[in-house]
């Protein structure tokens, strides 16, 4: 990739520091009147996921990262890594199963995810923020008791993961999960 | 990718709301009211210079004209001053200025300045106007804060800025310490952005002053209460945001173009010296103190916006 003048850089350009791709979560320009600019910038690991803070000095060339979101479908797991095909070239693509992380107690055959590429090389997905997930067992239902906070475990159909859900849920009950804090977040009425 | 500041819609939308609009042009009419009731004449600036302004850290635009070169102006700085070599008298304008590569919530590579200069004047006497004008535009009181520019850093970042060495430096710095190593000028000006600036102006307004003879840029030199040499330049903060540069102005023209050649061999930008403006300089610019106010950054305070941008028709994003 191109070196990129840091004053080019703003929020959703992707960087390449210490050999990773980071996204660039914001940037502030800052500098004493009439002295040197700084850029103070938070970006975000694209593999770890992990953020920091950053500065950078005005007039500095940064390495742009090659990474790139694809829509892609969920087809198959083959025993090492998750299949996918490519929306638009219909090509298929295996991401390693290190890469798809916890996310795949949510991925369902056939569900359209965003697939980041670095340098044509899946690293991270990024499911919808909420799924429906049909609930495989649960202990039995308290009916009617729709108020209470209480929960209990439920074992979700198709990937075994398991989740909260709030005393009421039956086996067989579609529920929606939030995928991001892995909560519960309602009930898919009948 | 970026996303454009301001009201939600399309691109070719305006940045500003039309009650922001409103409240801004009432700002430019009670400035204007300011300086005819003091007698300071109000005058236009070209846009297109023939030389660049040399300011430390500040980059110009360069056109290229049939012609020649032009630049555009990084302030209206060179024009009101030849006027005051002229014989013009106190003038002052809210101008266009331009500086390449300055883009955040508090810059636009576009901006207006508001700039004025009062003969005869020092820089202290200047400060309180500046201060009693953006007090009547703001609606804050005039209450004023003065603090030299070492007291500053000893009081919030802990730091003697003229006898720090070099590893309490760093120290103070941290993480980023490694991008400033070796330039102890770029290292203060680092503590200055981090740790100085977000506690000034809090409550009220603070004025920076007793800059070090480093970053005089075009102030006199004048012996400082420590005895050190120090530059006759303040600037005002409010909320941790400058909003003002001003001088008693240095009038020796051959001191004014060894700085300015200075900084010029320091650039590689294809800056040329402006050479009316040195006429000018020679021929004598009578003493005076000037300053230079970032006049969406003043709008921005007055209207409790959060970005210069939501102050402007267009800002740069949509321009």
């Amino acid at each position: 990739m191109p070196a990129i003048n840091i004053g080019e850089v703003s929020k959703g350009t992707k960087l390449i520091f210490d050999n990773a791709p980071w996204l660039v979560l914001e940037v502030n320009y800052v500098k004493p009147g009439k002295g040197n600019a700084f850029y103070k910038m938070r970006v975000q690991n694209l593999l770890t996921r992990y953020t920091l803070e950053k500065t950078l000095r005005g007039g500095e060339k940064v390495e742009g990262a090659d990474v790139t979101d694809t829509e892609m479908q969920y087809m198959y797991f083959d025993g090492s890594g998750y299949v996918f095909m490519d929306k638009t070239s219909f090509e298929q693509l295996t991401i390693p199963a290190k890469a798809v992380g916890d996310d795949k107690d949510f991925l369902l055959e056939n569900m359209d995810v965003w697939v980041t590429l670095w340098n044509s090389e899946p690293i991270s997905l990024r499911l919808p923020n909420t799924v429906t997930m049909e609930v495989d067992y649960t202990e039995p239902a308290v009916k009617g008791d729709t108020q209470s906070r209480v929960m209990k475990p439920a074992k979700l159909k198709g990937t075994g993961a398991t989740v909260p859900v709030p005393i009421f849920v039956a086996i067989g009950d579609k529920i929606t999960v939030n995928t991001q804090t892995r909560e519960y977040s309602g009930r898919v009425l009948k | 990718m970026s996303e454009a500041p301001g009201p939600h819609g399309e691109a070719w939308r305006p940045s500003a709301t039309r009650e922001a609009l409103r409240q801004r042009a009432e700002l430019v009419e009670r400035t204007r009211r300011f300086f005819a009731d003091r007698g300071v004449l109000e005058v236009d600036t070209p846009v297109l210079q023939g030389g660049a302004n040399l300011d430390s850290g500040v980059l110009p635009f360069r056109l290229e004209l049939p012609g020649g070169p032009r630049f555009l102006p990084t302030s209206p700085e060179h024009p009101l001053k030849r006027l005051l070599a002229a014989g013009s008298g106190d003038v002052w304008t809210l101008a266009p200025a331009f500086r390449s590569q300055e883009l955040g919530r508090l810059h636009s590579p576009e901006f207006r300045m508001l700039e004025w200069y009062r003969l005869g004047w020092d820089d202290t006497r200047l400060l309180d106007e500046v201060v009693a004008l953006f007090a009547s535009l703001t609606g804050a009181p005039a209450q004023l804060e003065v603090l030299s520019w070492r007291e500053a850093f000893r009081r919030h970042a802990g730091i003697d800025p003229h006898s720090v060495d070099d590893q309490t430096l760093a120290r103070v710095i941290g993480d980023d310490a490694a991008i400033v190593a070796g330039d102890r000028r770029a290292a203060l000006d680092l503590v200055q952005v981090a740790r100085v600036e977000p506690h000034l102006g809090i409550g009220r307004w603070t004025a920076l002053v007793d800059y070090p003879a480093e970053a005089s840029a075009q102030a006199r030199l004048r012996t400082g209460e420590d005895g050190l040499q120090v530059a006759a330049r303040f600037e005002v903060y409010r909320d941790g945001i400058e909003l003002a540069n001003g001088y008693h102005e240095l009038t020796d023209a051959a001191e004014l173009a060894s700085r300015l050649e200075a900084e010029l061999r320091s650039r590689s930008g294809g800056e040329l010296h402006d050479q009316r403006f040195a006429e000018a300089m020679r021929a004598g610019l009578p003493d005076c103190a000037g300053v230079a106010v970032g006049f969406d950054r003043l709008v921005m305070l007055a209207l409790r916006l959060p970005s210069v941008a939501l102050t402007r028709a267009f800002a740069w994003e949509r321009q």
